[in-house]
């Protein structure tokens, strides 16, 4: 960098600190790997997965793990590792694309809010409370009985659910924005000055949306289990792990690895998004966390 | 001299507070709470198991499915709509009220004249009401001539109330604390919890072996089992079949069970195209391993069917499904072959514009034993057989709301049907007579056939009980040949008691639990 | 609110003025809740009627039975008459049970407030002190395990977790109880599976905002005012880094009060959770519109006291 630069880093360099920041926490390096993990899980389910996770053998039923069943199998007699790996696609699929279309709908109501502020910013705050104070299972069944079953609605209605934390980050963002008399700047210095708060304020909010994108990606997965596990999940034959658990509970004395493995495949997945979510924060802000 | 005293009281304390102890409890635990313990508002099993042990009807089906009286002596048909019974002398309510024909008309206008009438009166169909002739003797009245209304009185929703109690608390709060002639009396209802019943000392056959019966709500099917071994339960109704085997072996616990009077089938409609041709729906009998499904999925929680109705029922005669349609998917595939369709490279079979034979299902979830599982077998199966199927699979009151449609948007449904009163008329009528369409009634498949319907109707009239089933078995005939349904299980009522439980005998109508002669070690 | 915890602001009203504008913003909360339910259980297909008469009921039964319940009332109108029963505190009879709401309100919430207190009794007892722990030594092998195993404790699901522990506590070290109610051991495997999750987020919450508090005052101050000052300083940066973690505790507990269904499922608790999927699957929209509405009040409620509690915990806070 030569003398003459301006005192606000430019975005390039700001974005090689965190990465730099990022790869020094191991934790969040070790979160990164296993989301990659997934996804490789999830893309190349057809050539990694032993067998086809839909063909039964029931005479092979509720095999314990073994040199032909490799976690066992189900109920069924299917293999439980074909499933769990096609099982990431189902959990991948519903979670990505629920924190996605809620943290757009969410970010642009809440940003609507916050830009407009007066009536529409009362009106979208109370719909959010409304929101928060409603049962969330009631709102589930709503939407999927309206939709139909299916992996569409179980998007929509995790969606819904994430829709108010990204509308308040977003208004939060907007409400900041017009804080810092960035009118007023961008009038009296000059176009170039308030291009570059702009450069440097949305960064900020962009990084806490990556943040808490990735915080609900973890949740998304919980809740997508648990809506599996309550039965309005993904249809069969598509294997999804939370459905894995709920039809494999009754068998927990007789057959305890059906409901076992995929509950710790849940649990890596969601602690993997957990963990880069964490990486993140603490390269994106370096005040926080630890030494 | 104080010291003896107090060790003599002492030791009567300790005595008494034994004897309190060594009341025997039996403590039973199934999925679902009651909506009402008294049938005028209560339908279902979990209301039946209890309200069976506090009321009782003039007379009903013991396990051996003989009509055996309770609280009556006799009956006889005085003409072909007109049953009369001879009630029980000496009997009295829980409240001390005695029984007589004024409580059992006074039963039997409340559920059927008055205003709601009780949930169950469409189940008495052709019945009116009770009329009084003298103290102990009172008739059943039907309104035309009647051949299942002995079956239909010995319901367990003819239980006989005490008027006295209904008039003093409301028919509403009865329905929480019912009072009847029953071997127990109702203590205690803590919703969703459990519900506590004690001994009635006066019981007219004798008063029962055991103190309490205590009935608890455990909706998780691994927690109840997981209480039957820790001892906190002692009975568990509706076990986890893939238990049953080990339990079987294991000298602590017994397992007790009969075949039931359900059938679960898979259904077809038979207004959609693809499933209106007859080679069709063979096919789909042929593509299913029924046996494989009642042994690795079902595991000993249900028997093959036989027939459309279960084999204890009235009229039932075996369709010989196994050998007019044995599991082989290749027949299947030359039967959808020969109703114009062709295999494609993928396995699956395509009509003549290309498109792959799709069955719309739409299956019974969580209502049936194992029914969401075995709608995945069977998804599998045909796939097998190259039919691609579709689940639509929802929670119970969306599920029951399509199905009582009046069109239904599927190929393919689920469902078991429970023949209550052990007489195939109650199933067969409403089921295979070609009027009895949904909403009205039961005809799901649609299916329509003038001669089945001439049989069904005078099996209905006559009162002969040789000729009825003669006629039942011309129609389960025919019923295998047009295959509207595909009988896939019949129920087995079991249950699994601690080996200090003895005396319970399964009974095969599934609302019925006979408690009286049960004793706890 | 919605809005998060609110900086502390100079003084404007008074704390009993403040309670009344909070009391009333939650009327057009209820009132919209409320319409939500009604309108929605128009939209589900399911008649609570036909559900209720089962599968033999005639058409006939059934339309008679709905009349009889008022179910054949248009929108509007049972809407109207719903908020006018409210006023007058009646919440309607449940559609299956034919037992006023109220009722059964009453025997379900004290089962849901035990389990719930007890869970966030745990979570202020080990959440909290692990944070500490783990914020006293940054960086420290406590510290890394403490962060780990929370983010574990709340990356499994509730429901396998509920499994698990019923499986080795109860089944084969037999020390509680399968399910149900009856003794404080009843309590502890829900409560504890409950909590956990809660637990972790809490301790991983007070973790971040005390070393966040820490850092700005404590190192300037203390360098400033010496070693005495230190422990007064470090009592009021605590009071300060509490505020976030009230707040994670009060959404905690109000999630717990209401939306325990999970657990109380694997645990047959027969709590307000379980109502909820009850009056759903029974599509008792009565019962569901009384419920939604006590559930909504007492989301308010534990805002409220979650606001409240923030000029107990700082006293510079003034309400606005």
């Amino acid at each position: 960098m030569s003398v003459a630069a301006p005192a606000v880093p430019s975005a390039a360099s700001a974005r090689r600190d965190v990465w730099r920041r990022f790869r020094r926490n191991r934790l969040g390096m070790v979160g990164a790997v296993i989301v990659l993990l997934l996804i490789v899980m999830a893309v190349f389910a057809p050539q990694l997965a032993p067998s086809d996770p839909a063909d039964q053998n029931l005479r092979a039923r509720r095999t314990p793990p073994n040199a032909e069943f490799l976690l066992g199998a189900d109920e069924f007699g299917r293999d439980i590792l074909s499933r769990i790996i096609y099982g990431t696609r189902a959990s991948l699929t519903v979670a990505l694309a629920s924190v996605a279309l809620g943290l757009t709908l969410g970010s642009f109501l809440g940003a609507l809010a916050g830009y407009l502020g007066g009536w529409v910013d009362g009106l979208v705050m109370r719909t959010m409370d409304l929101f928060l104070a409603f049962p969330y299972l009631l709102l589930a069944i709503i939407i999927v009985s309206a939709l139909g079953p299916g992996i569409l609605n179980t998007i929509v209605a995790i969606a819904v659910w994430t829709i108010p934390a990204f509308a308040r980050v977003a208004r939060s963002a907007v409400l900041q924005l017009k804080e810092r008399d960035f009118v007023t700047a961008a009038i009296s210095l000059g176009a170039k000055e308030a291009r570059i708060m702009g450069v440097h304020l949305l960064p900020n909010f962009a990084a806490t949306l990556v943040v808490y994108a990735s915080l609900y990606l973890a949740y998304a997965i919980l809740m997508e289990s648990a809506l599996s596990f309550l039965g309005l999940g993904v249809q069969p034959p598509t294997a999804s792990w939370a459905g894995m658990i709920a039809s494999g509970r009754n068998y927990v004395t007789s057959a305890p690895h059906i409901a076992t493995i995929p509950g710790i495949a849940i649990a890596i997945a969601v602690l993997g998004f957990n963990l880069l979510g964490d990486g993140l924060r603490d390269a994106l802000d370096p005040r926080s966390a630890k030494s | 001299m104080k010291t003896r005293m107090w060790t003599v009281l002492l030791c009567v304390a300790v005595l008494a507070a034994g004897a309190a102890f060594a009341q025997k409890t039996l403590t039973i635990v199934r999925p679902s709470d009651p909506v009402a313990l008294d049938p005028h508002l209560e339908t279902t099993a979990p209301g039946s198991w209890v309200y069976t042990q506090i009321l009782e009807p003039l007379i009903t089906v013991n396990q051996d499915m003989e009509i055996v009286g309770r609280l009556a002596t006799s009956w006889e048909f005085v003409d072909p709509s007109r049953l009369r019974f001879t009630l029980r002398q000496g009997v009295t309510f829980h409240d001390g009220t005695p029984f007589n024909a004024d409580a059992v008309k006074y039963t039997w206008d409340r559920a059927i004249s008055s205003d709601p009438p009780g949930r169950w009166r469409s189940l008495a169909s052709a019945v009116v009401g009770a009329e009084v002739v003298d103290e102990f003797t009172v008739d059943i009245v039907a309104s035309q001539p009647f051949g299942p209304l002995e079956l239909v009185a010995a319901m367990p929703y003819t239980a006989i109330v005490s008027p006295t109690a209904v008039e003093a608390v409301g028919s509403d709060a009865f329905t929480r604390a019912p009072v009847g002639t029953g071997p127990f009396k109702f203590v205690e209802w803590r919703a969703n919890d459990r519900i506590v019943l004690e001994a009635n000392d006066d019981y007219w056959r004798g008063r029962p072996a055991l103190d309490q019966v205590i009935f608890r709500t455990v909706p998780e099917e691994g927690a109840r089992m997981l209480s039957l071994r820790t001892g906190e339960a002692d009975m568990v109704l509706l076990p986890t079949p893939s238990d049953l085997p080990a339990l079987e072996a294991d000298p602590n616990f017994i397992v007790e069970g009969a075949p039931g009077v359900g059938i679960f089938y898979l259904a077809f409609n038979l207004d959609r195209p693809n499933v209106a041709d007859v080679r069709v729906r063979q096919a789909v009998a042929h593509a299913i391993d029924r046996e494989l499904i009642v042994e690795a999925i079902l595991e000993g929680g249900g028997v093959l069917a036989k027939s459309v109705i279960g084999e204890p029922v009235f009229g039932f005669k075996d369709m010989e499904l196994l050998e007019r349609y044995p599991y082989d998917p290749e027949r299947a595939r030359a039967l959808l072959v020969e109703a114009g369709y062709t295999q494609g490279s993928d396995g699956f079979m395509r009509d003549a514009a290309g498109n792959v034979l799709t069955l719309q299902a739409l299956p019974s979830n969580g209502r049936s034993l194992k029914d969401r599982e075995i709608a995945e077998t069977l998804q599998e199966f045909l796939r097998q057989a190259g039919i691609a199927v579709e689940l639509d699979i929802f929670e119970w009151a969306t599920t029951f709301q399509l199905m009582r449609g009046e069109t239904l948007d599927y190929d393919l449904n689920s469902f078991t049907w429970f023949t209550t009163t052990a007489d195939a008329d109650y199933t067969m009528y409403s089921n295979y007579v070609s009027t009895e369409v949904p909403p009205a009634s039961w005809n799901r498949w649609r299916y329509a056939n003038p001669q089945v319907d001439e049989w069904l109707k005078a099996a209905r009239a006559s009162l002969d009980p040789a000729e009825r089933a003669e006629l039942y078995g011309l129609v389960q005939d025919q019923l295998a040949i047009d295959l509207p349904a595909i009988p896939l299980y019949g129920s087995f009522e079991v249950a699994v008691l601690s080996a200090d439980v003895t005396g319970f005998v399964a009974h095969p109508i599934q609302y019925l639990l006979d408690l009286f002669p049960v004793d706890k070690r | 609110m919605l809005g998060g915890p609110r900086p502390p602001q100079p003084h404007s009203l008074t704390m009993f003025a403040y309670l009344i504008r909070r009391i009333l913003i939650t009327i057009p909360l209820a009132l919209g809740v409320v319409l939500v339910v009604t309108v929605s259980f128009d939209l589900i297909p399911g008649d609570p009627a036909a559900l209720i008469l089962g599968e033999f009921a005639t058409p006939q039964a059934i339309a008679e039975l709905r009349t009889s319940l008022g179910l054949d009332r248009s929108l509007p109108v049972r809407y109207v008459t719903y908020v006018g029963d409210i006023l007058r505190g009646d919440l309607g009879v449940s559609i299956r049970d034919r037992r006023p709401v109220t009722d059964i309100l009453a025997e379900t919430f004290p089962y849901t407030i035990q389990l719930a207190l007890v869970a966030i009794l745990l979570v202020l007892a080990v959440g909290i002190p692990l944070g500490l722990l783990a914020a006293s030594r940054p960086g420290s092998w406590i510290d890394n395990l403490i962060r780990v195993t929370s983010l574990a404790g709340l990356s499994m699901p509730v429901f396998w977790t509920g499994i698990v522990f019923m499986v080795i506590f109860s089944v084969n070290l037999r020390w509680f109880p399968v399910s149900g109610t009856g003794t404080w051991r009843h309590l502890v495997l829900p409560a504890v599976t409950l909590a956990l999750p809660s637990i972790a987020v809490v301790a991983r919450m007070t973790r971040s905002t005390v070393l966040e508090v820490l850092r700005e005052d404590f190192v300037r101050t203390a360098r400033a005012k010496g070693v005495a000052e230190r422990s007064l300083l470090y009592k009021h940066t605590l009071r300060n880094a509490l505020i976030p973690v009230v707040t994670v505790m009060g959404l905690q507990l109000g999630q717990m009060l209401g939306g325990a269904v999970l657990t109380e499922t694997v645990f047959a608790w027969p709590g307000v959770g379980r109502l909820t999927v009850f009056a759903i699957f029974n599509r008792d929209f009565v019962l569901m519109q009384g419920l939604v509405l006590v559930l909504a009040m007492v989301y308010v409620f534990v805002n409220l006291l979650v606001d409240l509690s923030y000029g107990v915990i700082d006293p510079r806070v003034r309400y606005q």
